[in-house]
């Protein structure tokens, strides 16, 4: 691989992580409040939601990015792919982080729930100021867990079009003629990338451990 | 999306069910072959530690932090350079079997750490062989111990079978995208097809539930 | 088989744990039908002996024979054993341990089958109505498809010992049978060692019970610091004892 080889396949690793990276921390986001809205139990949110988890656990990130990018043109405004990608891939990982966030949530110690309530806290003030700043440290290495595992259903952006770290590969294979060079140095930059986040899920799990004791 | 869409849904349900087949049998086939050689794996690596089950053990580290379909493209794309030329389905069910069998050794072998020494020796008391310990008294346990891992491995699996739509391979998310590309109907060919995922998802919960349930019976019930 | 060869000839055994030498030099025999106590404070090496009989716990130097044949070692006195020669050797000096080790997934009565027919290659049938027998004299057949979960430890470890008993051993070892459990079960337990000591049976028990050693054993054993420091029939050991450390030691436990 020559040096141009390696430019434009660094450009697939930046397509891969910036989207990525938009997915994670949106997903995250919404992910707490699904986790909320379940458990704040109205009937028929409630029912919906628990059948939004259900089918997107089941659902393909292709198939799911495929879907959006078919349905897409039938919306009465333009979006972009890179919004269809994100899209996507958002709203797979807000299912699996609000099953996270759930069991954070159900597993929370209910004396400091009774001490938050004693000292006069609103269940606002409460989940702000007590239960979010805890639950951030026991969710942690799930929460990594599933960047992991977003990271590694990623390719399927490529449906959309978007050259990301999987696909730029046929592009420089289509100049080299040598497929093997690019998917393996493609290869050596997931290790690397999701190699650093089971590093940090480690780092987190002790110290959720730590908060535990 | 009005009534005509979802008769011509109807009218190629043949596509529809041959997509169906191919991923049923591509997710059948890596998960036996997959929990087969997962199981494997782990007895390979029982007992002192050597250069080789370290480096088995980094080897199958390595493969579980690759996403799926570039193993799959090593194998299609890939490996024809060095002149091992795979077709689809075979470079498919390998890379599938392959990729997975590495996490359910991941799965399995955390199980196997978490055994308590006294089964180990008792077993080797009563003229157990390694061999015969391992897959008599080690693994049902070890098997039974994992019920709910498995579960998000089997629905691991069952997604990763979707990219085989890139290499070529018609399975269900192609045969969706064949519908919608024919007949401009994408709301119901995706639909349809994504309710039978999850429909897969459903009785693969159910069939770990009892496995759950037979577990508890034993006393192996799983935390 | 040899009436005339000690079903247990342990010469010259040593063993060390990170530096620290458990054993130091033990000799000890067993013959056919003796039930032997084997007696110690805790770390005196009782329990590491009892574990290199039967090769849980691979010995620095000496010997150990069950019935004439060198358990560990070939017959050539270097090579060690392949993992087939082990296993073989070890299923005739069967185990009865202090934390019971039922195998979990297993009913009791396939517990009890599971090593005749998959290690001894018993006919199954032929296995279950053996079982059928030990679990009858241990007092367990009724709880046959009960699975280990649901038992009581004192119920555990009769099943233990029918476990032990199905292998046909020339020695069954029993590493402190009653230690972990309840006090109000330890009776039934050693009722049942009882019963097999009344017919015979080859046994050396490690234990800290001292009545029920005195009850049960043909002779006693004590160890301490590594050694065998005494050996006498039970009424010798606890009554006339030879050396003034046993003295103290017995005299503890009155």
């Amino acid at each position: 691989m020559d040096w141009n080889a390696w430019i434009t396949l660094f450009e697939g690793a930046w397509v891969t992580l910036w989207i990525s990276g938009i997915s994670i921390a949106l997903g995250i986001v919404a992910g707490f409040g699904v986790a909320v809205l379940r458990n704040a139990r109205i009937p028929v949110i409630s029912k919906f939601l628990y059948y939004y988890i259900s089918i997107i656990r089941a659902t393909p990130m292709v198939t799911l990015v495929l879907f959006l990018f078919v349905t897409a043109p039938y919306l009465p405004i333009d979006i972009d792919r890179w919004i269809i990608a994100v899209a996507a891939l958002t709203i797979n990982t807000t299912a699996f982080n609000a099953e996270i966030w759930r069991s954070a949530l159900a597993t929370f110690s209910r004396e400091q729930v009774e001490a938050a309530k004693a000292a006069g806290m609103t269940r606002r003030v409460m989940l702000r100021r007590i239960m979010l700043p805890q639950m951030m440290i026991t969710s942690l290495p799930g929460l990594v867990n599933e960047m992991t595992l977003l990271i590694k259903s990623s390719p399927a952006i490529a449906m959309v079009g978007l050259a990301d770290l999987t696909r730029i590969t046929n592009r420089i294979t289509a100049v080299t003629y040598e497929p093997l060079p690019p998917i393996l140095a493609a290869a050596a930059l997931y290790i690397l990338m999701i190699g650093a986040l089971v590093r940090l899920q480690r780092v987190a799990d002790k110290y959720a451990r730590r908060l535990a004791m | 999306m009005n009534l005509q869409d979802w008769l011509t849904v109807w009218i190629n349900i043949d596509r529809v069910a041959l997509g169906f087949g191919v991923t049923v049998l591509f997710f059948a086939f890596a998960t036996v072959t997959a929990f087969i050689g997962g199981c494997i794996l782990v007895y390979l690596m029982e007992g002192r530690p050597s250069f080789l089950k370290t480096s088995l053990r980094s080897g199958l580290d390595v493969l579980r932090t690759l996403p799926f379909l570039i193993v799959l493209y090593l194998l299609y794309y890939g490996l024809p350079q060095v002149g091992i030329r795979l077709n689809a389905w075979t470079a498919g069910m390998i890379a599938l079997s392959l990729y997975h069998a590495s996490y359910y050794a991941e799965i399995l072998r955390g199980a196997r750490v978490a055994l308590p020494q006294g089964q180990i020796e008792s077993a080797k008391a009563h003229g157990f062989t390694s061999f015969r310990m391992y897959y008599r008294i080690l693994l049902p346990q070890m098997v039974l111990r994992s019920g709910p891992l498995f579960g998000n491995q089997l629905v691991g699996c069952l997604k990763d079978t979707a990219f085989l739509s890139i290499i070529t391979i018609f399975e269900l998310t192609a045969a969706a995208n064949d519908l919608q590309a024919v007949y401009f109907i994408p709301m119901p060919a995706f639909i349809v097809v994504i309710a039978l995922y999850w429909c897969i998802s459903l009785v693969v919960e159910q069939a770990l539930r009892s496995m759950g349930r037979y577990a508890k019976h034993r006393g192996l019930s799983y935390e | 088989m040899n009436e005339v060869l000690p079903v247990i000839e342990v010469r010259d055994l040593h063993k060390s744990f990170d530096g620290v030498e458990v054993l130091k030099g033990i000799d000890f025999d067993v013959n056919r039908g003796q039930i032997i106590s084997i007696i110690g404070s805790s770390g005196s090496g009782k329990s590491t002996l009892l574990r290199c009989i039967n090769w849980l716990e691979e010995p620095d130097s000496g010997s150990i024979r069950i019935v004439g044949d060198r358990v560990g070692i070939r017959a050539d006195g270097k090579t060690p054993m392949s993992e087939k020669e082990l296993a073989s050797v070890r299923a005739r000096a069967a185990m009865v341990f202090q934390s019971f080790n039922l195998w979990p997934h297993l009913s009791v009565l396939h517990n009890v089958t599971e090593a005749p027919v998959h290690v001894q290659g018993v006919n199954k049938d032929e296995a279950i109505a053996q079982a059928e027998v030990w679990l009858e004299r241990v007092g367990m057949l009724v709880k046959k498809d009960a699975y280990p979960w649901t038992l009581s430890g004192g119920q555990k470890q009769r099943v233990a010992i029918a476990r032990a008993l199905a292998m046909n051993p020339e020695v069954i070892l029993f590493d402190e049978p009653t230690s972990a459990l309840d006090p109000e079960l330890v009776g039934e337990v050693q009722g049942v060692i009882g019963e097999l000591a009344a017919d015979n049976f080859t046994m050396v028990i490690v234990t800290h019970e001292m009545d029920f050693a005195r009850t049960i054993s043909n002779e006693v054993v004590f160890i301490d610091k590594g050694v065998v420091v005494e050996q006498a029939a039970p009424e010798k050991f606890f009554g006339d004892p030879d050396t003034e450390r046993l003295r103290q030691f017995v005299s503890r436990y009155r």
